[in-house]
């Protein structure tokens, strides 16, 4: 049948990709919701400029999630002399697709949510000092969302193996 | 004797019509689709409720702890998808696998994806809007934890569900 037809390296490259951009991406676009907010309620109150910044590097480590991931999937790429004709390799592709996937868009999904509630905690912080603290546990809950992604793409392909 | 060498070499190869090799594929949608559908349900779920709490705060600070339940339920929302998934990521293996097996997984895995996506938006919009209300009238904190609880509830069933088929035996 034409998936096992396509050849698995197609599948393990896409997956790949998928994990560094997707999360890249989520990465990206928290760090502009948190540095939009923030660069903007400092202009009246500039003490919050220095403990915000940790909500930008909340979504910086969900593009660090994906890098890792990416270099995980990448050491499984090894050549095989006939892929489409070995199951083994067929699975792997398979796995190594879907779970590119999987961590990509969890770490979409964390790196939007960290962003706006980095966005809401920098905004609080600006009128009322102990609200940081509080609201960074709700970052603390976005950011767990990125690890889920982490774990589920590590125990897809612990059995990926191309030979 | 040419047959059986073709069908022990394909025995060998583990593709056979019982356990053919593109059944891993419709194993790992299910997987996937358990845990980024839920994770999109609990993203929404904590960032919609997540600036609702962050402005309530802005006027009742000392409410701010107790506010936090509706990001609490909404991460447990990507609980329910990240225990489905280890269950069929951990089920997915490259040999034995049938068709029966790979589609029950699929189906897992949509059930709970799905409704925990569901759920983690209705507990976002909920969360939101009983926040600000709290922050103004403290008498409705406890009406805003029933109605949460119920569209925690909707994430629940897709779980059960998801439990139920994932651990089909085609025996």
């Amino acid at each position: 049948m034409w998936l096992q037809e396509i050849s698995p390296y197609t599948w393990a490259a896409i997956g790949t990709a998928l994990a560094i951009g997707l999360s890249v991406t989520g990465a990206a676009w928290g760090i502009f919701l948190t540095g939009t907010s923030l660069l903007g309620a400092a202009i009246k109150v500039p003490r919050i400029r220095a403990k915000n910044l940790i909500s930008i590097i909340f979504c910086e480590a969900v593009a660090i999630y994906g890098i890792i991931m990416a270099i995980i999937f990448q050491g499984k790429y090894s050549y095989v002399e006939n892929p489409t004709a070995a199951p083994l390799a067929i699975f792997a592709g398979f796995a190594l697709f879907w779970g590119g996937v999987t961590v990509g868009f969890a770490n979409l999904a964390c790196g939007v949510t960290v962003g706006i509630t980095g966005s809401g905690c920098a905004l609080a912080d600006a009128q009322n000092r102990t609200l940081f603290v509080k609201i960074l546990v709700i970052e603390i809950f976005g950011s767990a969302l990125g690890l889920f992604g982490v774990i589920i793409g590590i125990v897809m392909t612990t059995s990926a193996k191309f030979n | 004797m040419f047959s059986e060498l073709l069908s022990s070499s394909l025995l060998l190869q583990g593709n056979t019509p019982e356990t053919p090799a593109a059944a891993p594929f419709f194993g790992f949608i299910g997987c996937t689709a358990a845990l980024v559908f839920a994770c999109f349900g609990a993203a929404y779920g904590t960032a919609k409720s997540g600036v609702g709490i962050a402005t309530m705060g802005i006027q009742r600070h000392d409410l701010v702890m107790r506010c936090i339940i509706p990001v609490v339920m909404a991460g447990v929302i990507g609980i329910y998808g990240l225990i489905i998934a280890v269950i069929l990521a951990t089920g997915i293996t490259p040999d034995g696998y049938t068709y029966f097996k790979a589609f029950a997984h699929l189906g897992s895995g949509l059930s709970v994806g799905l409704s925990g996506l569901a759920a983690g938006m209705a507990i976002g919009i909920v969360g939101d809007a009983g926040v600000r209300a709290v922050a103004q009238n403290q008498k409705l904190f406890v009406g805003m934890i029933l109605i949460l609880i119920f569209a925690e509830a909707l994430g629940l069933y897709g779980l059960i569900v998801a439990l139920i088929l994932s651990t089909k035996k085609s025996e």
